[in-house]
């Protein structure tokens, strides 16, 4: 049997493609990547932008409440308008997709490349080395986060562009359980007698954490990034919330859904489409997760279906 | 003013406005809305009020609060030589005798003032109040353990600006004496016809030294009110207060005191709050709140509800929001800009960012629009509903900027105050229109507080707000405008660094009247004379409305604080 | 017992190195923070002269260090300090006096932590069994609607903010079906009753966030257990699935369950943050994020230290209940 990673990446996709349920995961999460993307060129067909404050179409004496049916929609408000300010929603919504999947994907990416470095040194290095890296685990876990991104945000000075900054934070302060579960499963990994096979055939270190561990590592990886990346969305949330997210007039999908939890009842599709927005991009994520995690362990996949997996003793 | 927490903060989140500081006047039909709700049932003593509040009452420290007219809550235990009104509107914006008989009496030029104390005032505990208290509790908020309180006592007394209080410092303070048991002279450094005012404050308060632990004091302060503190749990985050029976209302004209008991419970969220106040379930159709307002989202549901329309309080505090700018920074050196500037704010979509015409009034004057102050409508730079961006143009160009300019906007990143990025992003959409980019410059709120009140970083144009510590244009315009009150090497709120010795004389020759309504006259004109140099752009004074629960009764909301006033409330 | 007595020293000591660690950093990374903290304390309005009074009260101007020192000096042996009318004994371990309100740290944190530890209990029974119920049951029902179903709801926790589900189901719940009151706490020794009724929806918030990263994690091990030899050698000798799925797989899920739980418990203690301020439940959070605001250096390093005290904790009893439910793990 051979080592999962080294069939290489043809494999991969042909394993994909055969999961319809990730393939439309993965059409969606491309949907709202180009809809981000492309977030210009959508509000220009529109005709709208997303910080032009249009007090007219809102009714001042009722705290802002957007005049007309369904907050206000019309042929040229797509999604409505904002409650008090009169912006754009539709616009809001496509500019904060930008922000939003690009502070919680680039967060996540700072996220995995520290916790699988540091997870897989652990793992491999000698005692002391994981004694070190262990501790250093134990101590950003231990540190609580939003604190710490109250603290950070901060101190760094606000010309500093603030969406990369509240990425950096978030990356930089939650990387701790990558690392733990990278470390825990290469430990696994390092016994299994593939790897061992390798070692004894004098393979170096770093071949051995390239070619045959991070493969392994990849599918509890990737299968909790899924996880991270919404997870980051909803930190930036909280960060809004707490005052200290992404700067207005710049929209995040957090940034709205703080805004709009108040309007609940005066204008509630103000809440349900950012919590919609979320919601599908979660999904997709997930499911996208599950398909791609499968794809790259076909043991785990194998196993599943014909069950010539290796043997756990330990829980029988 | 203490610094309200993230969580304050967002308390205002739904009520735009939030109220700690100051207080005053007179204005609006509005005023009197209270008694459609108090109406035809007449208030009866007994039962439970219980108190719906975000921010827990952490400093209940006489010494240490910082309060317009004696606060709401404190006002219930702490009793002053004088105190507010308590009356619906502009006869709520009123000083009036509390401890003392009358409010006081000035010598020729206002420098010394003398009060007697009623007879048979008690504390808690049965032991009389005796003026030495009086001049005792006032030396105590010298003490930098106790501090915290308004700046006046330490800038106006003989001998107190470097006065450490009692504990480091055994004689006293001199400016203070107490000939007899009910009589307190105080000697001023100056003419100050508005010490009546200040003597609301809680500094005012009678603190036994016998009863006097420091900073311990304020978890069971001795009540000289009818209510006292039974218990104080989570440093203020829940106060149960009973009746303090050595009170006795022959004494006290402005309290009526109708509940038994008071329940104080904060630490809520504003939304819940509102939420509970307009379900008024059980103990809630008891319940008012001292601290939050209705935010625009409620208020849109609010409106279209009959029954909770009739049970929301409106009031008038005298507060104004403006942009401010240094005239020591380019362009703002350039008086043409500042006006440009001015005849462009779009204040309707200002008002809107701060929650609509229910909750903000336009400004034009940086006086608040109320009796009291003196108000004097002016509108010097006319810049209509929307902004006047022709005009602009045209000032720009006469200042050499006919290819437009670009400027900075500083404010505070804290979210829904009144220096909050949603004005600051109003404020950048209409100066567009006006060929003026605005960057925005959001800053954290203690380095933003920071930075705006140090002379060395204050930035050429931000947002801020000011409210008066008492119904008056003194407390408005001379920290802002007095030019010997720019501070060099500390907090400095002389933001425009105005320092014009015609102005600075109008100061002292107000200070020196004490017919309050003569004064208030001038500081209106005086306040439309400043107004010329375009050193800020008024821009809205907000309104305050507030839920109640359905069985409260009198319902009295002054000019003075502009809200629902506890010590009148009924329950039954 | 030698081996966990082995085990419980190296996890104390390396405690103590962690928070420590903890300690320094914080005391760094706010000693950064804009804000003049004697101001702040003082209020805006004091003067230069008061606010040098009262940065020297605090020994604000002392070097960084020193005050470090003066801090663990007070975890050591106590601290004196003065009410300005009397001396008082902190006693060690001292985590030193709140700026603002001048109320002992140890104090504060005590007031705190029973409001945390009630909020995150409950929560965590709740996601434990909302979570590895959830799991289970798509694992069983793999691919039927069921799972699609469950899948959903535990996924559209995930995706929503904390305080959009708890104002939500506050407004829904009490407001407008007015089934429970609103939210507000009771301590546990006062009405035990009460005190669960008025946690139910913030534990459920909390839980709902929670549950799904439970559910998928249970989903995975046990489908994975599933299809393995002895399992298949069970069904093949007529075990009942009921009796395949309970005993045999879910025990393949227990591990990284713990693992999970024990992250999510520590962390929640000082995290739940925005669930204390919707609900009005005056716990570490709330107080936490108030200090942080205010620049209150001695509150946030103490309560901090508490968190990662639990996170500690939390994480060593985790490899305690996977030592025991796996006999071959060693402890280290």
């Amino acid at each position: 049997m051979s080592a999962p990673g080294a069939s290489g990446a043809r494999q991969f996709w042909r394993r994909l493609r055969t999961q319809r349920a990730a393939l439309v995961a993965a059409a969606v999460v491309a949907l709202l990547v180009l809809v981000a993307l492309a977030a210009p060129l959508l509000t220009a067909i529109e005709g709208q932008d997303p910080t032009t404050y249009h007090p007219s179409l809102v009714d001042s004496a009722r705290g802002g409440v957007p005049i007309g049916s369904f907050g206000g929609v019309s042929a040229d408000h797509w999604l409505g308008v904002e409650p008090q300010t009169g912006r754009d929603l539709f616009a809001r919504l496509v500019y904060g997709a930008r922000v939003s999947l690009g502070v919680a994907l680039a967060a996540t990416v700072v996220q995995v490349v520290i916790g699988v470095v540091v997870g897989v040194a652990a793992a491999l290095g000698n005692r002391w080395v994981d004694q070190l890296l262990s501790r250093f685990t134990d101590i950003i876990v231990a540190m609580p986060l939003m604190i710490m991104s109250l603290a950070l945000l901060a101190i760094v000075p606000s010309s500093f562009p603030r969406p990369v900054l509240v990425a950096l934070v978030i990356g930089l302060i939650a990387w701790g359980s990558i690392a733990k579960i990278v470390r825990a499963q290469t430990l696994t990994l390092k016994e299994l007698d593939y790897v061992s096979a390798a070692r004894l055939s004098g393979w170096g270190s770093w071949r051995i954490a390239r070619r045959e561990l991070l493969p392994g590592v990849a599918a509890p990886v990737i299968t909790y990034a899924a996880l991270l990346v919404p997870a980051n969305i909803t930190v930036e949330a909280a960060l809004s919330f707490l005052g200290v997210g992404v700067k207005p007039p710049t929209p995040s999908w957090g940034q709205m859904l703080t805004a709009a939890d108040v309007w609940y009842q005066a204008a509630p599709q103000y809440l349900l489409l950012p919590a919609g927005a979320l919601f599908v991009t979660v999904l997709a994520l997930t499911v996208l997760g599950d398909g791609v995690r499968t794809a790259l362990d076909p043991r785990a996949a194998s196993r599943l279906h014909v069950g010539t997996g290796r043997k756990r003793e330990a829980k029988a | 003013m203490r610094q309200p927490s993230v969580i304050a903060r967002r308390v205002a989140a739904a009520s735009v406005s939030l109220v700690v500081a100051a207080g005053a006047a007179a204005c609006g039909p509005e005023d009197n809305d209270a008694k459609s709700a108090g109406g035809d049932s007449t208030p009866h003593k007994g039962g439970t009020l219980t108190v719906l509040n975000s921010g827990p009452q952490q400093d209940f420290d006489p010494a240490r609060l910082y309060t317009s007219g004696g606060g709401n809550v404190p006002s219930l235990v702490f009793r002053t030589l004088t105190t507010r009104n308590r009356e619906n509107g502009e006869a709520g914006a009123e000083v009036v005798p509390d401890l003392a008989t009358d409010t006081g009496r000035p010598n020729k030029d206002a420098t010394v003032w003398t009060y007697t104390l009623k007879k048979g005032l008690k504390y808690e505990d049965g032991t009389p109040i005796t003026s030495a208290d009086i001049k005792y509790g006032i030396e105590r908020s010298f003490a930098p353990e106790l501090s915290g309180g308004a700046p006046y006592l330490r800038d106006w007394l003989v001998g107190a600006a470097d006065y450490q209080g009692p504990y480091k410092d055994k004689k006293g303070l001199d400016a203070i004496e107490t000939p007899d048991d009910l009589t307190i002279v105080f000697h001023l450094n100056k003419p100050e016809g508005e010490f009546p005012y200040l003597a609301t404050q809680t500094q005012f308060t009678p603190v036994p030294q016998a009863k006097d632990n420091g900073t311990k004091y304020e978890q069971h302060p001795v009540s000289s009110g009818p209510y006292k503190v039974v218990k104080n749990e989570n440093d203020g985050e829940r106060l149960t207060l009973e009746r303090n029976t050595y009170w006795s209302a022959s004494t006290d004209a402005e309290r009526k005191a109708y509940p038994d008991k008071i329940d104080v419970r904060s630490g809520l969220d504003s939304s819940v709050i509102n939420q509970r106040l307009s379900s008024s379930q059980g103990a809630d159709a008891a319940a008012v709140t001292t601290d939050t307002n209705l935010g625009p989202a409620e208020l849109a549901k609010v409106t279209g509800d009959k029954d909770l329309a009739s049970r929301v309080g409106t009031g008038h505090f005298g507060y104004t929001n403006y942009i401010a700018f240094n005239p020591t920074v380019k362009p703002f050196n350039n008086v043409k800009v500042r006006q440009a500037i001015s005849y462009a704010v779009d204040r309707s979509s200002v008002i809107n960012a701060a929650g609509g015409s229910a909750l903000a009034e336009p400004a034009t004057t940086y006086l608040p629009n109320q009796k009291s102050f003196g108000y004097e409508p002016y509108d010097l730079f006319p810049a209509g509903k929307a902004g006047n961006p022709a005009k602009a143009k045209e000032l720009l160009k006469e200042a050499g900027y006919a290819n437009g300019l670009t400027v900075t906007l500083t404010h505070s990143n804290a979210k829904d105050f009144e220096t909050s990025p949603e004005i600051a992003t109003a404020v950048q959409d209409a100066l567009k229109k006006a060929g003026i980019t605005v960057k925005l410059q959001g800053l954290e709120e203690n380095d933003y507080s920071d930075k705006i009140h140090n002379v060395k970083t204050e930035p050429g144009f931000f947002l801020a707000h000011w409210g008066a510590d008492w119904p008056s244009g003194g407390p408005f315009l001379a920290p802002i405008f007095d030019g010997r009150q720019i501070v060099k090497d500390g907090a400095n709120f002389n933001t425009g660094l105005l320092n014009d010795k015609s102005v600075n004389a109008e100061i002292d020759a107000i200070n020196k009247l004490t017919d309050l309504d003569a004064a208030a006259k001038r500081w209106g004109a005086l306040d439309k004379k400043i107004g010329e140099q375009a050193l800020t752009v008024p821009l809205f004074h907000p309104v305050y409305k507030r839920l109640y629960g359905e069985d409260i009764k009198n319902v009295v909301i002054s000019d003075w604080t502009g809200v629902l006033d506890i010590s009148q409330v009924a329950v039954k | 017992m030698n081996g966990f007595g082995g085990f419980a020293l190296r996890r104390l000591v390396g405690a103590v190195v962690t928070l420590f660690a903890i300690s320094v950093i914080v005391y760094v990374v706010f000693y950064a923070t804009p804000g003049n903290v004697a101001q702040i304390t003082c209020g805006p309005r004091c003067s230069p002269a008061q606010v040098q009074q009262v940065a020297e009260q605090l020994h604000l101007d002392d070097p960084l260090y020193v005050r470090y020192w003066h801090f663990l000096e007070g975890l050591v042996a106590g601290q004196d300090y003065s009410t300005g009318t009397a001396v008082q004994h902190c006693s060690a371990p001292c985590l030193g006096l709140s700026y603002q309100s001048d109320q002992q740290v140890t104090a504060l944190i005590l007031a705190k932590l029973p409001v945390s530890l009630s909020l995150v209990f409950g929560a965590m029974v709740l996601w434990l069994v909302l979570g590895v119920g959830t799991g289970v049951l798509s694992a069983w029902r793999r691919g039927r609607l069921t799972e699609r179903l469950l899948t959903g709801i535990t996924l559209a926790g995930v995706a929503t903010p904390v305080f959009v589900i708890g104002l939500v189901l506050m407004i829904v719940v009490c407001g407008q079906l007015r089934l429970l009151p609103f939210p507000q706490y009771v301590a546990f020794t006062d009405d035990p009753e009460q005190w669960a009724w008025n946690l139910l929806l913030p534990w459920l918030s909390l839980a709902l966030i929670e549950a799904a990263a439970f559910a998928r994690l249970t989903r995975a091990a046990m489908l994975e257990t599933l299809a393995e030899d002895h399992i298949r050698t069970f069904r093949a000798y007529g075990v009942s699935e009921r009796s395949v799925i309970g005993r045999h797989a879910l025990r393949g899920a227990f591990a990284p369950v713990i693992a999970l739980n024990a992250n999510n418990f520590g962390s929640a203690v000082g995290g739940a943050v925005l669930t204390e301020t919707l609900f009005g439940l005056p716990g570490i959070g709330q107080e936490l994020v108030h200090a942080v605001d205010v620049v209150d250096l001695p509150v946030v390093v103490g309560m901090v230290l508490v968190v990662g005290f639990f996170v500690v904790v939390a994480n060593a009893v985790a490899d305690v209940l996977y030592a025991v439910a796996d006999r071959r793990v060693v402890l280290t």
